[in-house]
């Protein structure tokens, strides 16, 4: 009976989604991740590739399993997060962008018959960002600078995601590298928080927040007053966003390489910062965000 | 209108002196309030501020409930439009990205004006007939309101004019995850139901069984569902071809009907079990067949409780959809994602807003339906 009812459970669901031969392309559930997909998507689809849209899918696992599984074909990833794909979190080299690429490149390759295609010369990695009105007055510019403060008794209210203060390479290692520890009440902890809502509670000083974990092409940055403080010590692994796409995939269309390195090329962090910001502070769908772009530096035609 | 509706009163009165308005710089920035005079201009104010004393005075004035209703109802729609009105106003000389939405006192007044209505019409008892009718008089006017463009300038609509055509496919998404496992929970539960009133030495297994289900909470089941209906999709033939993913709509669509099992099972149980024995035996006694009684005494004395677990699961399983969008099932959960990942309210409500109607509108409608059923308690 219950076999049966779930048989008939899944023939009706398998009626909702239909069989496709298009390039899949998808993208995690984030901002930039919704303008980076819709580029792609435009691109592919400007040179006569058929595409299904599974744009901004979910959280980075979902997308990855997705990928691995062949449900999706194609989705920007950020090199620093191969590190965790394979385990392999501890190695320094992460945090050398050239290094970091190549090795993602060779390891999905051999490992996962995926391919990682020219990345995004702009690193978005983690950050703290303190409010202007409180980094001026302390001199406080690099992270070097905030350690000191801190542990002189400087007044801070961190707003960050449960996984920036609890994932080892994140608050940890910045608090290792630069002599601080922020106890539990200089900590507002976010659980699967946006950097959107770090940044707008430090901006708003919601719950006496006055410092932010932010990503290096945040759009909201320059709206908010803050500023992010130098990694003086390059503590961070770098996340070079890059699209992957399966070998079979890229294979079929190999055209795709050659189609999506001028775009990425083209994505400094200053420009993810403007597109991010276009979508998240003025409302514009990633989707014109991205034809706009596109259409402005002449890659459609 | 001496009684509890009264107090209601107070706080209708006191909105007017409430924030109508909230201007955002952009969509993420923080809100300033407007008042009324601000939103709307002194001369225009002036004439809410007329129309809301009049309104106030024709509640306490007015007795019978069909009236009341009325003028109540009458101050839903005009103040909505008043807000559509104000945000443009606000809106006109703002750059694009601004954004204008309704502030405290709107609110309030919309929660007086609806409980109002909501009161009036428990007091009217109307008809399931005129129910129905009343629903869709609703929809249509919301639908009338929207089309015409008075609301066009209200933040939720903006954030509604950049996305209308996800915004109608997810909707269709949203549906059929929620009608779809709806149907095929019925199909299945309603006749494991019927089984279990024969066989009452698993009943309680079974039933417990399916209480364990209800409780595992709604994001872990659709996880859990990953692996098995990803090693479905790569395992067995075909599978995958039909659609069936790990990610997607299908484990989403398990999900669901699983969650809907336990409510049409237990009320097909309940159901069949509470026809009385006096009524079983007299129908034994016309000599009917097992299969004549249970098609036409068991199941149509039945039927009223089996629908009622038809609308708990319609109303629940609206609800619990949204949650589908974490895992790439899509859905009006897809705009509550999106807008906490942003910050962006207005973007929460576009996925909340269609999900409240939705899931009231269905149950206002079962309602009826059940109480149009022969011999259903009235």
């Amino acid at each position: 009976m219950i076999r049966s009812v779930l048989l008939s459970a899944v023939t009706a669901a398998a009626l909702a989604t239909s069989a496709h031969a298009q390039v899949v392309v998808s993208s995690k559930i984030d901002t930039e991740g919704g303008v980076l997909g819709e580029m792609i998507r435009a691109v592919l689809e400007n040179a006569g590739i058929e595409t299904e849209n599974r744009l901004q899918l979910g959280g980075t696992p979902v997308v990855r399993q997705a990928l691995l599984a062949g449900e999706i074909d194609i989705y920007p990833e950020y090199t620093g997060n191969a590190a965790f794909f394979f385990n392999r979190a501890e190695d320094p080299l992460w945090k050398d962008a050239g290094a970091a690429y190549a090795e993602a490149k060779k390891l999905d390759q051999e490992e996962n018959d995926v391919v990682w295609l020219t990345p995004a010369p702009a690193n978005n990695t983690w950050g703290i960002a303190l409010r202007t009105d409180v980094a001026e007055p302390a001199g406080v510019r690099t992270l070097s600078d905030f350690g000191k403060w801190v542990s002189d008794g400087g007044e801070v209210k961190l707003a960050a995601s449960s996984e920036f203060v609890n994932s080892a390479p994140a608050l940890p290692s910045f608090q290792a590298a630069y002599g601080f520890t922020l106890g539990a009440d200089q900590l507002i902890v976010l659980s699967g928080g946006d950097t959107a809502a770090t940044i707008q509670a430090a901006a708003n000083g919601t719950s006496g927040a006055n410092a932010a974990m932010v990503y290096g092409t945040d759009g909201q940055i320059a709206f908010s007053d803050l500023t992010v403080l130098e990694d003086d010590k390059q503590v961070q692994p770098v996340y070079q966003p890059a699209p992957v796409v399966r070998a079979e995939v890229l294979a079929e269309h190999p055209e795709i390489e050659g189609l999506l390195q001028p775009v990425f090329e083209k994505l400094t962090l200053e420009t993810l910062q403007d597109l991010n910001g276009k979508v998240q502070v003025e409302g514009i769908p990633a989707a014109d965000v991205a034809q706009e772009f596109l259409t402005a530096n002449d890659l459609l035609n | 209108m001496r009684d509890r509706m009264a107090i209601l009163l107070l706080p209708l009165a006191a909105s007017a002196v409430l924030p109508l308005a909230v201007f955002r710089a952009n969509r993420i920035a923080a809100g300033q309030p407007h008042g009324l005079v601000d939103t709307l201009g002194p001369g225009a104010a002036g004439l809410a501020l007329g129309a809301l004393a009049l309104v106030i005075g024709a509640l306490l004035a007015l007795h019978r409930p069909v009236l009341r209703v009325a003028v109540a109802a009458g101050l839903l729609v005009g103040l909505i439009l008043l807000m559509g009105w104000g945000a443009a106003r606000l809106a006109a000389d703002a750059p694009p990205q601004a954004r204008v939405g309704p502030g405290t006192g709107f609110w309030i007044a919309l929660a007086c004006a609806g409980l109002l209505v909501i009161d009036g019409m428990t007091r009217l008892r109307p008809g399931p007939a005129l129910r129905l009718a009343l629903v869709a008089l609703a929809v249509g006017a919301g639908w009338l309101i929207l089309g015409s463009g008075a609301l066009a300038q209200l933040s939720v609509l903006q954030e509604y004019q950049n996305r209308s055509g996800a915004f109608w496919r997810e909707g269709a998404k949203h549906l059929w995850l929620a009608f779809g496992s709806f149907g095929v929970a019925m199909l299945a539960g309603v006749p494991a139901g019927i089984l279990l009133t024969r066989l009452p030495r698993i009943r309680p297994a079974v039933l417990n069984l399916l209480t364990m289900v209800q409780t595992i909470p709604s994001i872990a089941l659709f996880g859990m569902l990953i692996v098995p209906l990803g090693w479905v999709a790569a395992n067995l033939p075909g599978a995958a071809a039909l659609g069936i993913r790990g990610i997607g709509m299908a484990p989403a669509f398990v999900a669901l009907f699983l969650y809907s099992l336990l409510p049409i099972v237990a009320n097909t149980v309940a159901g069949l079990t509470g026809v009385p024995r006096s009524v079983t035996e007299a129908a034994d006694g016309m000599g009917l067949t097992a299969r004549q009684r249970m098609l036409r005494v068991d199941i149509p004395l039945a039927l009223p409780v089996i629908l009622t677990a038809a609308r708990i699961v319609l109303v629940q399983n609206i609800g619990m959809a949204t949650v589908g969008a974490l895992i790439g099932a899509g859905g009006f959960g897809t705009f509550v994602f999106q807008g906490v990942g942003q910050t962006a309210t207005d973007l929460i409500l576009l996925g909340a807003l269609p999900t409240v109607a939705l899931a009231f509108l269905t149950s206002a409608v079962m309602d009826a339906l059940i109480a149009m059923l022969p011999g259903a308690a009235r």
